[in-house]
């Protein structure tokens, strides 16, 4: 994307005034959204973006500037802005060399090759299917996305990393009515992958779940409250550790003393059933890539094993501070961004029991098959979620839908109370937001039971 | 390098017989300082600039955008919408505003706060957080801590004879500091925007975030209880984000919003008044005009509880027979414009906060609530979320309270409405004054 003359360059005037490293990302990045809504498509939108972004580090502070011009005095200029705050001796830039990624995610079509025509079909089809699937069927939208972000990152010890990440995304929401009552489903599938991924995920199936939420729910009773059982259908409890446990192990929370795992690595935090990794490696993972955005290469993390919690999530200006080697964690939405401490693909991984028998030894509580997404406290653990799809769960049987369901808690406890880890392990993609930044992320987990949690609900 | 109308007018001028063409171009320069434990963490310049083209021919719509583009590229992606028009669904409703003269509504730029050196703008931050960590002895550190500024101009050309440009200064900061007490963690949140820092309550800031963050100190979990309910501005702020997308005449048109068969009718207490304006200067949202050109204006949506009507833009406005209110919205140049608030706001009352504590003796003021965007439906206008705060005793604010659910619905909590504050206040594009609610079931335990 650019020379390695003028790369060098622009590192060494990042360096000019010192500082522990200097670090240049590059990336283009090409993309297609096509929204179908009320049967029509209302929209195909084509863009090209592209931009740089120079960081200065020194200890865990940083200098950062960006820009989307990609000519040599746009470069240098923001080299020298990335090192304003600096005020000592120029530093060292080291002979550039090319990183082998350890994981390479295989795209075998590529989605810019696929005629619009198509893709336009795709929602054409997730909006007859959902519309065929029941009278009560009031309203599709459908939406599809791939991109195709190429990027290089060089450092000045010496990293000079090139990676092509293709993301595709289809997703169904679906609006269903009858006497009054309005509910509505939701399914989106995404992945690192190239367009085949369409094929193993076709669009009839994902209209079809997404039509079946919305209209299950149109019988649901309001949810009961107070504490009780909670079954999470897999993946779901996948997205709950993301968001009450994978936050507060980030280790910018910890650094900032805002995270309830702060110095308790080694200690018993969750069930002994809990074993709990973040993987960058999963072929083709939504959350997955070769390198971090900061050139760091993709890793396997384990974050509980059998309850103890093993560490956290890193990125380089932490890792450097610790003295610890970067887990490659540090990612960030695009070139206008400094990297910081993410998660990737965040798993709860098998055990060994059925779900049937997670839901059959519960005498009263909720299953709970989607969760509408949530909020938490890193520096508590409190945490909140919405469920835009669960059951309850009476004399061992998945019986009536429930709506406006909350769970409430606070991540030790909660995870404390997981009784139950089934063998259906399943995946849930989603886009995570933290300071600003969203970057595409997974969760998974199988079937998992808690044994009691607080249900926020308006019924008896 | 071409200037921001030059190359909107590059766009225009690409226009093929009976195509209608607009082009949006936005450029920024931002700043963000973040300060902890006494040292600058993180030190950000940022330039952007883009072009966004809107195509429609025979009511097909196509768009394509281009990060700092040349002349040459502004007209490929002329080429491109053309292309990405060829797919879209045909709809009579899809045309360009025509031109029309937006007045001044005033300062927006502050060539002081433009020209501020980076010097400053550190100190600011630094200042910032001693002030955070200092003020009271269970605060001695800050989650977050942002001083931040932009410069930003916005152009719109179109081949109906749009061409206008305005150029603004914003800056904000923002605290989360975190109040300790024996082995219990609280954080407070506070925040400001403005045009200039020299306008810009920053110490406020700071005193509020710790005062927000200590009073939550022993927070316990509540038993049940059906109470009055004070929601401070911070926390109606959430719930107004509800309203906002219910009152967009495009979930009305698309039947995606609980208000759509309710026009004239009273939804809300007569307290509740309820009013878009993108002219109010003093509001952080104000703009001469929209972003596909079209004046802004000011829109009653509620008057004392009566719904009056939705938020349009032109495409909503032609649709539904009417005129656009200028709420045409974009994320920035990669996206087509749509329906969204300007400065929104609840409409002050003329009780004190002070009185509002008086009035709902015995009940809860709340805080924070979590979950809004999750745990409410803006298309039923159910809600359950979770939420923080302290209870009323003796007309002062009294212990800690954690861990609660509050569920209702829109309507309802509208209705329930019993005085709404003098305390106006603005989020960004959003403001509210404090608003106590008659009764409310407030489950905990």
């Amino acid at each position: 994307m650019l020379e390695r003359e003028l790369v060098d360059e622009i590192l060494r005037a990042a360096r000019r005034r010192g500082g522990a490293f200097a670090e240049l990302f590059v990336e283009e990045r090409s993309s297609v959204t096509i929204r179908l809504d009320d049967g029509k498509i209302e929209e195909l939108t084509t863009g090209l973006d592209r931009g740089a972004g120079v960081r200065v580090g020194r200890g865990t502070s940083f200098g950062y500037a960006f820009s989307n011009r990609l000519d040599r005095e746009a470069l240098l200029q923001a080299a020298t802005a990335a090192a304003a705050s600096l005020d000592g001796a120029p530093g060292e830039v080291a002979d550039l060399r090319e990183l082998e990624p350890p994981v390479v995610h295989v795209a075998a079509l590529d989605a810019a090759s696929v005629p619009a025509a198509d893709k336009v079909a795709w929602l054409r089809e997730v909006d007859d299917v959902a519309r065929s699937f029941g009278p009560d069927v009031r309203q599709v939208v459908a939406s599809y996305g791939d991109s195709l972000q190429r990027m290089l990152i060089a450092t000045s010890d010496g990293r000079w990393v090139q990676e092509v990440r293709p993301r595709i995304r289809l997703v169904a929401q679906v609006v269903a009515a009858r006497d009054g009552v309005i509910q509505t489903g939701f399914h989106g599938p995404a992945a690192l992958s190239g367009a085949e991924y369409i094929d193993a995920h076709p669009p009839a199936a994902t209209a079809e779940l997404a039509a079946r939420r919305a209209v299950t729910m149109l019988d649901s009773v309001p949810a009961p409250a107070g504490e009780m059982p909670v079954v999470l259908a897999p993946g779901m409890g996948g997205v709950l550790f993301h968001e009450a446990v994978g936050h507060p192990l980030e280790i910018d929370t910890i650094h900032k003393e805002a995270s309830v795992y702060r110095g308790r690595v080694g200690e018993t935090l969750a069930s002994t059933l809990v074993n709990g990794v973040d993987d960058a490696t999963i072929p083709n993972g939504w959350g997955s890539f070769s390198f971090d955005d900061e050139g760091a290469p993709a890793q396997r993390t384990v974050l509980f094993a059998d309850g103890v919690l093993q560490g956290w999530l890193y990125d380089r200006l932490r890792a450097d501070e610790d003295g610890v080697p970067s887990t490659g964690n540090g990612r960030r939405q695009s070139y206008a961004h400094q990297p910081i401490p993410r998660m990737t693909n965040t798993y709860i991984l098998n055990g060994t029991s059925r779900a049937e028998d997670l839901i059959a030894g519960t005498e009263r509580g909720v299953y709970v098959t989607a969760l509408a997404g949530g909020q938490t406290n890193p520096a508590t653990g409190d945490f909140v979620f919405g469920c835009s799809e669960a059951h309850l769960i009476e004399r061992g049987e998945v019986t009536t839908p429930v709506r406006g369901a909350n769970l409430i808690g606070r991540a030790i406890e909660v995870m404390s109370a997981v009784d139950g880890v089934a063998d259906d392990f399943d995946t849930w993609e989603g886009v995570c937001g933290k300071d600003g930044q969203s970057v595409p992320v997974g969760s998974g987990s199988p079937t998992l039971r808690i044994s009691r949690i607080t249900v926020g609900g308006t019924g008896a | 390098m071409p200037d921001l109308l030059e190359l909107a007018r590059a766009a225009v001028e690409a226009a093929a017989d009976g195509e209608a063409v607009e082009a949006y171009v936005e450029e920024s320069t931002k700043t963000e300082v973040d300060a902890h434990k006494g040292e600058v963490e993180g030190l950000t310049f940022a330039e952007s600039r883009g072009i966004g083209v809107r195509l429609i021919r025979e009511g097909r719509l196509g768009y394509a955008y281009a990060a700092d583009p040349s002349l040459d590229e502004v007209r490929r992606a002329v080429a491109q919408a053309r292309e990405n028009r060829a797919f879209a669904t045909a709809d009579e409703h899809n045309v360009l505003p025509e031109a029309a003269r937006a007045e001044s509504i005033g300062a927006l730029f502050d060539p002081e706060q433009a020209a501020l050196d980076t010097d400053r703008k550190v100190r600011l931050a630094l200042e910032l957080e001693a002030r955070a960590t200092t003020l009271d002895p269970r605060v001695r550190k800050a989650e977050n801590v942002q001083y931040g500024d932009m410069v930003s101009s916005v152009a719109i050309a179109s081949t109906t004879g749009v061409s206008a440009a305005y150029e603004r200064t914003d800056v904000w900061c923002f605290v989360v500091a975190l109040a300790e007490e024996g082995d219990e963690t609280q954080t407070g949140f506070s925040f400001r925007v403005g045009r200039a820092l020299a306008e810009l309550d920053w110490e406020g800031v700071a005193d509020e975030a710790v005062e927000r963050g200590t009073r939550m100190l022993g927070a316990a979990k509540p038993t049940t209880m059906r109470v009055p309910v004070v929601l401070d501005p911070f926390a109606g702020s959430s719930f107004l984000g509800v309203l906002a997308g219910a009152l967009s005449a495009e979930a009305v048109q698309k039947q995606r919003s609980l208000f759509a068969e309710l026009v004239g009718e009273r939804v809300g207490s007569e307290l509740f008044t309820l009013v878009d304006d993108g002219r109010l200067l003093a509001g952080p949202a104000a703009s001469p005009f929209d972003d596909e050109g079209v004046p802004t204006s000011r829109t009653e949506l509620f008057t004392r509880g009566t719904l009056n009507g939705f938020l349009h833009d032109t495409y909503t406005a032609h649709r539904g027979d009417t005129v656009s209110t200028g709420n045409a919205r974009r994320a920035g140049y990669r996206s087509v414009p749509g329906v969204g608030v300007s400065n929104f706001y609840v409409d002050a009352g003329d009780t004190s906060p002070e009185e509002i504590l008086r009035r709902a003796e015995g009940g809860v003021l709340i805080q924070d609530v979590s979950g809004v965007h999750s745990g409410a439906n803006p298309i039923s206008g159910e809600f359950s979320v979770g939420a923080t705060g302290l209870r009323i005793q003796g007309g002062a604010l009294g212990e800690p309270v954690r861990e609660m659910t509050i569920a209702s619905t829109i309507p309802e909590m509208l209705k329930a409405v019993t005085a709404v504050g003098d305390d106006l206040r603005f989020f960004t594009a959003v403001g509210v004054p404090s608003i106590l609610i008659g009764e409310m079931t407030v489950a905990g335990v």
